[in-house]
């Protein structure tokens, strides 16, 4: 089991290098494929010039499902047919295996120069014979799932998460996060512009760099509609917050720049507004501004620390990071007055608070014992639970459908990425080849 | 007295100038010379006054301090050694003569904890030297606080021996 996804990582590697996409990270995943879903993703056949695709998109779809920590793929070697369609798959071929799903396709190059990418989702397990009235029919139930579309060379390798994401949503009835982005922050001393504000494929692939600074950059923060990223830039010599449009050129907008600090910044769900902490009164509270009107209103009235604040997925209420009883712990408040009501009680330090969709969910950091680490807890029970066993880790963020957590943390010295299940049963590391990465934040869905 | 005797003693503790008017003045009239310029030596024997030894001193012990002052985990509470840090910058600062001085001081934490709520902790520590410089005498307006959280330690490793070197709040006279 575990050589075999030794094997298939290093030849996703090496077909990645052949191709010379810039890659960022490596994937290595450190603890919890026992209880994945044994699947097969077949290399989709090709027509067309003698260079072949420029992704190998089946490569792409295996290691996505991999990393959901969901399925584990067979390694490539281990296949038991080369076919690039339902009609030639032999379900009791898989079946014996232990295969619970199979995955073809082929690329066409068309004369336009596009490519025609088609695949097709097997479920092994199902029937696709019957009787009826005595007599036997094969229909094709067992097809789970069927997806053709033309794509320009280049965006192959997204649409091929595309297509794994379709795969995922048909297997476990959940939305797949594959298609997305990160955004992180990365950091390298030895050069001018230390402080790099990076956007890549949710896989570390197609790093751009969206702005850099000879100073400190934090807080990342997705607009809902993943088209700007809200984040603090020290480049006036201390924190500021700035909203960039990420695909458009152009400066960024200063939004917030007063006496003190200005930080954390966090969308609403609707993209109207920005809460944030700012000190200019005195000590850090939660405000929010109004993006349309350019009108800030104060949150939190309290001499604590307030900070960090998050949106709960209805927009109504705001969880965040206080000091007020002694040590920083979870807060919630409703918008529309309420006095905020604390939600963690478990160690001394609870921050970075998240919600998942669904809101059933909290994600944070806790602080047991010294050691600070990934933490869920069940909104209802208010029942929590650490499911890293990383060091020092911060700014946890969730994929758009909650399944998976990335973070930042230390393996060996150096400051790295690594995701979580939210789950806590996969855990994987996305070291990155030069420097230290940090400050993760998912994108919504695209 | 010699006007050769009397001159010496004004090279010593005069001016340039002094001694211009005394190399221009009449040697035989000494008794004038000596009336002028007695008004404007008499006061100067001491070679530092009171103020400048302090300054001096004052400068040596701020040398010795340095500029930083340190801090235990998750608290803004300044030492005692911190304070007699502060002390020296204090009086500095609180001389008449500086008052044209400002003073940032940067707030700064280990890595350990959330970005954001360190940022807040790197703030609420410089604003606690910020008011012993002040408890100390210096004019609010001399003292600039910013906040770098946990983002420019100067100890990369990840243990104690790096973290108690970045917990820290730095008096930058940089301006």
């Amino acid at each position: 089991m575990i050589r075999s996804i030794l094997i298939s990582i290093i030849f996703f590697g090496s077909t990645l290098s052949v191709t010379a996409v810039a890659e960022e990270f490596d994937f290595i995943v450190s603890g919890g494929v026992d209880s994945a879903r044994p699947v097969a993703v077949l290399p989709f056949s090709w027509q067309g010039d003698v260079n072949g695709p420029s992704q190998d998109a089946a490569a792409v779809i295996s290691s996505d499902l991999r990393r959901s920590g969901r399925f584990n793929p067979m390694g490539r070697h281990e296949l038991l047919q080369q076919v690039d369609n339902y009609d030639d798959v032999n379900v009791d071929l898989w079946k014996e295996k232990g295969i619970e799903a199979v995955v073809v396709g082929r690329i066409t190059q068309v004369p336009d120069g596009r490519l025609k990418v088609a695949y097709e989702l097997i479920d092994v397990y199902r029937k696709n014979q019957e009787i009826v009235n005595g007599k036997l029919y094969t229909s094709n139930r067992n097809k789970l799932d069927s997806y053709s579309l033309f794509v320009q060379p280049e965006n192959l390798r997204f649409h091929a998460h595309r297509i794994a994401d379709r795969i995922y949503e048909k297997l476990t009835g959940e939305r797949g996060a594959f298609a997305t982005r990160i955004a992180y922050v990365a950091v390298d001393r030895s050069v001018t512009k230390s402080h790099r504000l990076m956007v890549a494929d949710a896989d570390g692939y197609a790093a751009q760099e969206v702005y850099s600074s000879s100073q400190s950059i934090m807080s990342p923060a997705w607009s809902p509609d993943a088209q700007k990223l809200a984040y603090v830039s020290f480049e006036n010599g201390r924190s500021e917050v700035f909203i960039k449009d990420i695909y458009k050129a152009g400066k960024a907008l200063r939004v917030a720049a007063f006496e003190g600090i200005n930080s954390a910044p966090s969308f609403s769900p609707d993209g109207n507004r920005l809460a944030l902490t700012l000190s200019r009164d005195g000590n850090p509270e939660i405000y929010i501004l109004d993006l349309n009107t350019g009108r800030f209103s104060r949150i939190t009235n309290h001499y604590g620390i307030d900070t960090e604040a998050n949106w709960t997925p209805d927009g109504q209420s705001i969880s965040f990071t206080s000091d007020r009883g002694g040590r920083p712990q979870i807060y919630r408040k409703n918008l529309f007055g309420d006095k905020p009501v604390r939600l963690t009680y478990e160690g001394n330090y609870n921050a970075s608070s998240s919600f998942t969709p669904d809101g059933k969910t909290m994600v944070m950091i806790n602080r047991t014992n010294g050691l600070f680490h990934v933490a869920v807890q069940d909104v209802e029970t208010g029942a929590m639970q650490t499911i890293t066993e990383t060091q020092l880790d911060e700014s946890p963020s969730l994929a758009p459908n909650g399944s998976m957590i990335i973070y930042a943390t230390v393996y060996r010295g150096r400051q790295v990425l690594s995701v979580v299940s939210t789950d806590g049963r996969f855990k994987a590391r996305l070291p990155s080849k030069k420097g230290e990465v940090k400050a993760p934040v998912w994108s919504p869905f695209l | 007295m010699s006007i050769v005797k009397f001159g010496k003693s004004v090279v010593i503790v005069a001016s340039a100038t002094l001694l211009f008017a005394c190399a221009g003045s009449n040697t035989d009239d000494e008794q004038q010379v000596v009336e002028t310029v007695k008004p404007a030596v008499v006061p100067t024997p001491p070679t530092k006054t009171p103020e400048e030894l302090a300054a001096e001193a004052n400068a040596a012990a701020r040398e010795a301090a340095g500029t930083t002052v340190y801090f235990e985990l998750d608290e803004d509470v300044v030492s005692s050694k911190g304070r007699a840090v502060l002390e020296a910058h204090a009086w500095f600062l609180s001389q008449a003569e500086n008052s044209g001085i400002v003073v940032t001081v940067d707030g700064h934490c280990d890595e350990r904890g959330t970005p954001a709520y360190n940022l807040a902790l790197g703030e609420r520590r410089s604003k606690a030297v910020a008011q012993i410089l002040m408890s100390y005498g210096v004019s609010s307006s001399q003292i600039k606080t910013v906040s770098h959280g946990e983002q420019e330690p100067v100890a990369m490793g990840h243990d104690e021996a790096s973290w108690s070197q970045n917990r820290r709040a730095v008096l930058d006279y940089t301006e």
